[in-house]
């Protein structure tokens, strides 16, 4: 059952899905995998949208290169622990919900600890050696996975349920190359991770279609957002008859 | 016979946006590609390796259809075809 004050905090939702996806919000744990451009807005509307647990990993510090597009850091958390300052507006945010910091870098032997018991698991994290972990994870977990990318003005997006869509490695079976610095302005990550907590509170509540054998794809500087159709592949690594 | 090609990310900017090739009557992905790449510098180097390989990490598409890349030689285009091409993003 909602308490009052849950009622008078979320009306503006529940007047658009309910009160029992509310509940459902409410129940939920989401674990976040990064704390930087995506992570940032992605654990921000999370919270505001009364998740119930929000986890969040990431090994980083907050340096001040991080500031123009991680909008949860300021200049006072310059030397913090990006998971610490995140927790802190977050919990400012919403002190109802329960924000769980976790200071790691996300790795084979780690992965499936960390997101253990995660209704959902987001990929906020900033290259493909993680990310092809974390796919691994859900996939072994069952656990859907909502991925995101940015570089530039460009973002991607999908979301992945274990065993019924195209997986991480089926769409993008090769990595691509790694840069030491990857040029970003900040609204392409806050595009791309508002987009990333949607699905999470459209799969949450069971509102809607699901970005599910889609890639969407954002071109910030054409002011456009299309979706191209992706499917599993029956040879895929780490889905399919080539397992490994 | 002309086949329009829809570029993302890079390689749009690369291009500088959507294009419409002339291609020869039954020309395959291949030779599709390689005449993408030869639009520009940029657009040679979003799309090809220095061994003149494509990129594997591109995602190949065809009306819609994903194309592996060991398909891109056999597979012949039609008239009015359209091929998308994205070079994934991996920052966050
Ligand atoms: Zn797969």
């Amino acid at each position: 059952m909602l308490t009052d004050w849950e009622l008078e905090r979320y009306r503006r939702q529940i007047a658009l899905f309910g009160e029992e996806a509310q509940e459902r919000l409410a129940n939920a744990r989401v674990v976040i995998v990064g704390a930087g451009g995506l992570g940032c807005p992605v654990a921000l509307y999370l919270a505001a949208a009364g998740i119930g647990e929000v986890r969040l990993v990431d090994g980083d510090v907050v340096d001040r290169t991080n500031l123009n597009r991680q909008v949860l850091h300021t200049d006072r958390d310059i030397g913090r622990a990006k998971v610490e300052s995140a927790a802190g507006k977050l919990r400012a945010q919403n002190p109802e919900i329960t924000v769980v910091a976790t200071r790691a870098t996300l790795d084979e032997e780690n992965a499936a600890l960390l997101a253990g018991g995660a209704d959902l698991l987001v990929d906020a994290t900033d290259n493909f050696g993680v990310r092809y972990i974390l796919n691994r994870v859900a996939l072994g977990a069952r656990v859907p996975l909502i991925h995101g990318a940015v570089r530039g003005f460009d973002g991607q997006a999908t979301m992945i349920i274990p065993g019924r869509t195209a997986c991480l490695e089926c769409i993008f079976p090769v990595a691509p190359p790694r840069e030491d610095v990857i040029p970003v302005v900040g609204t392409t990550p806050g595009i791309i991770g508002l987009v990333q907590a949607n699905e999470a509170i459209k799969y949450i509540t069971g509102t809607g279609d699901l970005l599910t054998n889609r890639l969407l794809v954002w071109d910030g500087r054409a002011a456009t957002m299309t979706t191209l159709p992706v499917e599993r592949q029956e040879d895929c690594k780490a889905c399919g008859s080539g397992r490994c | 016979m002309q086949v329009r090609v829809r570029a993302f990310a890079r390689l749009r900017e690369a291009i500088g946006g959507d294009l419409t090739l002339e291609v020869p009557e039954g020309a395959t992905m291949s030779r599709l590609l390689a005449a993408v790449g030869e639009t520009s510098e940029q657009a040679g180097e979003a799309l090809f390796e220095e061994s003149g390989e494509i990129r594997g990490y591109v995602i190949l598409m065809h009306n819609g259809r994903r194309v592996r890349r060991a398909e891109a030689g056999t597979l012949t285009l039609a008239d009015g075809d359209e091929v998308a091409l994205f070079p994934p993003v991996a920052g966050g």
